[in-house]
């Protein structure tokens, strides 16, 4: 009788990678139990395809479907979920699909299923009560570079390389133009939502870089420090000023335990 | 602390959500799967507006039990703080594996009914409860394989767990139903054997025949919950009330949902034929 853990690994294998021969010996079920995995193994498949095109509809009106269900059915062999709850699988799918044959004709394939991907978590996200803006104008501007922000759980910033946001509003507007020519060209998108709802917001680059690294966990002087590189120009009183207002602020922290708010 | 509803629920999934929401329909109560809340901040502060007006119970699928690995104990403490903030009627889950080391196999994969296998559920239950500091329920599994070395059967093996761990069962009529075509035994006398006394909880859900491979000619029935519940699921519900007395018994409906009204139907269907019968907890019926 083979240990527990054995039979869970052909168990595995079987479901996974299709591999019954090992597992079957012990089975009973039907005159062939073999090919009753063929049960798990479907379930297991289509659960999780399932899952991946019900998180990428624009991806399939971009490419179809066929090859989307045929890039999620390897993607599941080959990078099963690491945790139960599968609303949060699939964030590698994106680089996975940009990779897979068929995928080459669209170089923007990548960064517009990224774009994809990140409106579904900033979708489902919800708003904190933002930091107000009165304790802002009391703090001492010598401690502000050592500060740390936490941002709304509804952003997410991307930098692409093709201005994919575009071709997404094509897809939410339901419109499909005689001719679209898309060109290489940076683009530095802030993606916002909240329960529901979603913006796609363009960004300069120096911002870009200003809000990424602050949601990231920067110091506001690391973060400004970083944007500056990215423009001379960037003046990083404003654009704290700017996600202030825009009551991105939810919590601020010092870089040492002590807690900035205590300060104001 | 909430009631025990007496009134049958629903399983409350996604699509439904909203609709409960601005509609509070009559339901007795809502069984969600805590894994479709926990990552989506939206749903669960609409789970929490719902849970002022209905008493939620709480239905894992990735607790894995029967895992030979340890369970996933961040899992657990995300679970443990949604019922937190739901304050369940139940927490329960199933009597199967889902996770290989650190892989989610999505499925409910069977498990042989031996000492070593009691011995890892038992502990893991152990640590599920004493994680959640409350009972936790474990479900029958819906088979299409066993295993040849197992050493008890199914009913056995649930009544021993509940001796080792203090744990109660959510006996799913339709599973039994599904297993004992599936793997050719008497649903009566499955219900005749189950440790009745830890029942908590009943579970009915719809299956799907289809062409069984394994034996050609001849149907494996799949539980899909993905269809009304069967004729056959509904008289063998009505056996177990009339063993067992009434229990608080849900309707799963997890793929190619109804409309919400129509699945409010299968509820109150429930409800009709346990009013239909008369109870005699606790007394054993000739079958």
């Amino acid at each position: 009788m083979p240990a527990l853990t054995e039979i869970q690994f052909r168990f595995r294998n079987a479901v996974i990678d299709g591999d019954s021969g090992p597992v079957a010996p012990v089975l009973v079920g039907g005159r062939n139990p073999q090919k009753r995995l063929a049960i798990h193994r479907r379930n297991y498949e289509t659960g999780l395809v399932d899952a991946l095109l019900l998180k990428f509809p624009a991806t399939r009106w971009l490419i179809g479907t066929p090859l989307v269900i045929e890039a999620a059915r390897q993607f599941i062999r080959r990078h099963p979920p690491q945790a139960p709850c599968i609303a949060e699988y699939g964030a590698a799918f994106p680089d996975f699909l940009s990779k897979c044959a068929g995928a080459e004709r669209l170089p923007y394939l990548r960064d517009f299923a990224e774009l994809e991907w990140l409106v579904g978590q900033v979708a489902i996200a919800i708003d904190a009560t933002p930091v107000d803006p009165e304790e802002f104008s009391k703090a001492d501007p010598k401690t502000l570079p050592d500060v740390r922000l936490t941002l709304q759980n509804g952003l997410r910033y991307l930098n692409a390389s093709w201005p994919v946001e575009n071709l997404l509003k094509l897809y939410l507007a339901e419109t499909v133009p005689d001719q679209l020519e898309l060109v290489p060209a940076s683009a530095w998108i802030e993606v916002r939502g909240a329960r529901g709802e979603f913006q796609l917001n363009g960004l300069d680059v120096a911002s870009f870089t200003f809000r990424k690294c602050v949601s990231e966990g920067c110091t506001l002087g690391e973060a400004a420090e970083r944007a500056l590189d990215a423009d001379a120009d960037f003046d990083p009183g404003q654009a704290l000023a700017a996600l202030i207002a825009n009551r991105f602020v939810t919590a601020v922290r010092q870089t040492a335990e002590d807690k900035f708010h205590d300060r104001l | 602390m909430t009631p025990i509803p007496n009134t049958p629920g629903i399983g409350l999934r996604l699509a439904h959500l909203a609709e409960m929401v601005a509609t509070c329909p009559r339901a007795g109560w809502l069984e969600i799967h805590p894994e479709n809340f926990l990552a989506n901040p939206h749903a669960a502060e609409l789970l929490v507006e719902l849970s002022a007006n209905y008493p939620i119970s709480v239905h894992t699928v990735g607790i894995s039990v029967g895992s030979a690995g340890s369970i996933d104990r961040w899992h657990l403490k995300r679970i443990r703080g949604l019922a937190d903030r739901i304050k369940p009627i139940f927490v329960s889950g199933h009597l199967a594996w889902s996770t290989y080391r650190n892989e989610y196999l999505n499925d409910l994969l069977p498990l042989p009914y031996t000492e070593e296998t009691l011995r890892l559920v038992a502990a893991h239950i152990d640590e599920v409860q004493n994680t959640l500091g409350r009972p936790y329920l474990i479900e029958n599994p819906a088979s299409y394989v066993t295993f040849q070395f197992s050493t008890m059967n199914e009913a056995d093996f649930l009544a021993e767990i509940v001796l080792r761990t203090g744990c109660q069962l959510l006996c799913d009529v339709s599973n039994v139903v599904v297993s004992a075509h599936n793997m050719g035994f008497d649903p009566h006398q499955y219900i005749d054997d189950f440790p009745s006394h830890a029942i908590a909880e009943m579970h009915l859900g719809g299956f799907t025949p289809e062409e069984d491979e394994a034996t050609p000619g001849s149907e494996v029935w799949i539980d899909t919950h993905a269809a009304a519940i069967d004729r056959r699921s509904w008289d063998l519900y009505a056996y177990t009330l009339q063993r067992f007395g009434a229990k608080p018994t849900l309707i799963e409906w997890d793929n190619e949902l109804p409309s919400l009204p129509a699945l409010l139907r299968e509820a109150a269907y429930a409800e009709e034929i346990a009013r239909a019968i008369p109870m005699e907890t606790g007394h054993a019926s000739a079958h």
